[in-house]
């Protein structure tokens, strides 16, 4: 069994961000990169359905991880092989960059299927630019079953189904089946990311990490030329509702300044 | 959504006047397929928009959040169709004037049975219950600022001193520091209290949308920069390890006096 993991490299949302002078992006310049929170998740969901096989006396399943972007990528690669995976294939081609989540997706479910992948996990949306587009466009390119918002999966054992429980609104889970195979965009909760030991790192760089043009697929579907979506401009939000700020000389003065308001508001 | 994907080409085939924009509620149903959708239609995609506009040329421009609300995107289309989703509560409600000028029937799609890939099996509740967050006059929520499981002690005496419920912002339920129950937003609970605290909360989209409602709303984070002063009514930028504490003990001495 095989296992693709789609992982995206993102902007750590903790650093600063500034707004570059085409208008049109984020100044990259000085960026802290990381691997969006949701496909941690779902690389640390992998690892433990591979565990359990394990666990089960059954072959280790192999986990292939993916990643599209330019080299900065391969850094985030190489802490999913730290953490575990057994192998990375990088999207790197020029002609696949500066996509949409359509172009991505299509791109990612192209090498996807090129390995055979019996179940794919990704994030659910993320941490940039929240689409939570890019794993449903990779289930209807490869024509297979999805389930967003994922928080729990659990392999038949038989390898032919997923069962898994999926968020609602309003505090419920759907709990569903899933043909294998299938594409899962797992949630941010369902488990807690492990930590790279030192020796998984140190064995991360023997691992296989391959670079993946774009044979196999229509050079206008991928990367710009493939996007449906341009963004025109990035602005800072409008400014708060015009609410109080208060800025007492210490927290006490604060305190009491707040609650004062708080009196007139009625709501103690 | 192959009902919807034969009722759109079949609407939008030739006719010069034909629909080419498909909105959809950006709910955890709909946002589900409406990618799959789009991809089906040859349609571009925007997701979770907040607003859109007309641009001289009659060129669509959504605008939406991304970096967790932190900056906003205005995105162009770049396909003649176009499916997007909509942020619940990005545009105020319209009583319906009149009924829809046409309404259209569609056949179950032939393969609708043989399609049993997906199967749902049931449905059951995400948590315990035992927190009335719905019912709740005042809410203090513990937001990822508060630090640490041992640390969300300082909401819970503030929630205490206030006489308030004890709410949570998604990243403290996901690191087990409360349980499911507490969790405001659109994945958890949503909410309208008379007075709504957050501290330490940065206040993704999600948690916005739980708890924008609520008519007073005091902010209390280190970062100027949170969304969740874009919605206070009342922002403190410090510390809560400092403020909170203050507050609690004025609360508690007034209670006392």
């Amino acid at each position: 069994m095989r296992i693709g993991v789609c992982i995206k490299q993102v902007p750590d949302t903790d650093s600063h961000l500034r707004i570059a002078d085409s208008g049109r992006e984020i100044d990259d310049s000085d960026l802290n990169w990381v691997i969006s929170s949701c496909d941690l998740c779902a690389l640390e969901e992998a690892l433990v359905l591979a565990e359990a096989e394990v666990s089960r006396g059954e072959e280790r399943p192999e986990l292939v991880v993916f990643s599209l972007g330019p080299a900065r990528v391969e850094e985030a690669l190489r802490k999913a092989l730290a953490l575990g995976a057994d192998r990375a294939v990088h999207l790197a081609d020029e002609a696949l960059q500066g996509g949409d989540a359509l172009a991505d997706g299509r791109a990612l479910a192209a090498a996807l299927a090129g390995e055979n992948c019996d179940l794919v996990l990704t994030g659910a949306q993320s941490d940039d630019l929240g689409q939570a587009a890019t794993p449903a466009v990779i289930a209807e390119i490869l024509g297979v079953p999805y389930a967003w918002l994922v928080m729990a999966v659990e392999l038949d054992s038989h390898k032919q189904s997923v069962r898994v429980v999926r968020e609602l609104e309003g505090g419920m889970n759907e709990v569903l089946r899933l043909d294998l195979p299938a594409v899962l965009a797992i949630q941010a909760g369902i488990n807690k990311p492990r930590f790279a030991s030192l020796r998984g790192t140190l064995q991360a760089r023997r691992k296989p990490l391959q670079l993946e043009g774009c044979s196999g697929v229509d050079a206008g579907l991928v990367g710009a030329a493939g996007a449906g979506t341009e963004t025109e401009s990035v602005t800072l939000p409008p400014a708060g509702a015009g609410g109080v700020v208060i800025e007492g000389a210490s927290a006490e003065a604060a305190a009491e300044e707040l609650l004062a308001h708080l009196e007139r508001e009625a709501v103690l | 959504m192959e009902a919807l994907r034969v009722l759109i080409t079949r609407e939008s085939g030739g006719d010069p006047a034909a629909p080419t924009v498909v909105l959809l509620p950006h709910t955890y149903q709909s946002a589900e397929y409406a990618p799959r959708l789009a991809v089906r239609l040859g349609a571009a995609y925007v997701a979770s928009v907040s607003s859109a506009t007309l641009d001289a040329c009659g060129g669509l421009r959504f605008s939406r959040a991304i970096l967790q609300a932190r900056l906003r995107a205005e995105v162009r289309p770049k396909r003649r169709l176009v499916v997007a989703t909509v942020q619940i509560g990005a545009f105020g409600g319209h009583e319906p004037v009149e009924s829809p000028e046409r309404v259209f029937e569609v056949g179950r799609p032939a393969d609708v049975e043989r399609h049993r890939e997906r199967e749902m099996l049931g449905r059951e509740a995400a948590g315990a219950g035992g927190v009335d967050l719905p019912g709740a006059e005042r809410i203090v929520t513990a937001g990822r600022g508060v630090g640490g499981p041992d640390e969300v002690s300082v909401a819970a005496d503030l929630a205490s001193a206030l006489d308030a419920e004890l709410g949570a912002s998604r990243p403290v339920v996901d690191n087990g520091w409360l349980p499911r129950e507490h969790q405001v937003g659109s994945s958890g609970h949503i909410v309208a209290p008379n007075l709504y605290v957050a501290l330490g909360v940065s206040g993704s989209i999600q948690h916005l949308m739980g708890m924008s409602g609520s008519r007073v709303i005091v902010a209390i984070n280190r970062d100027p920069e949170a969304p969740i002063f874009s919605v206070a009514h009342y922002g403190i930028v410090a510390d809560l390890h400092d403020v909170a504490p203050a507050l609690t003990r004025l609360l508690e001495a007034r209670r006392s006096a």
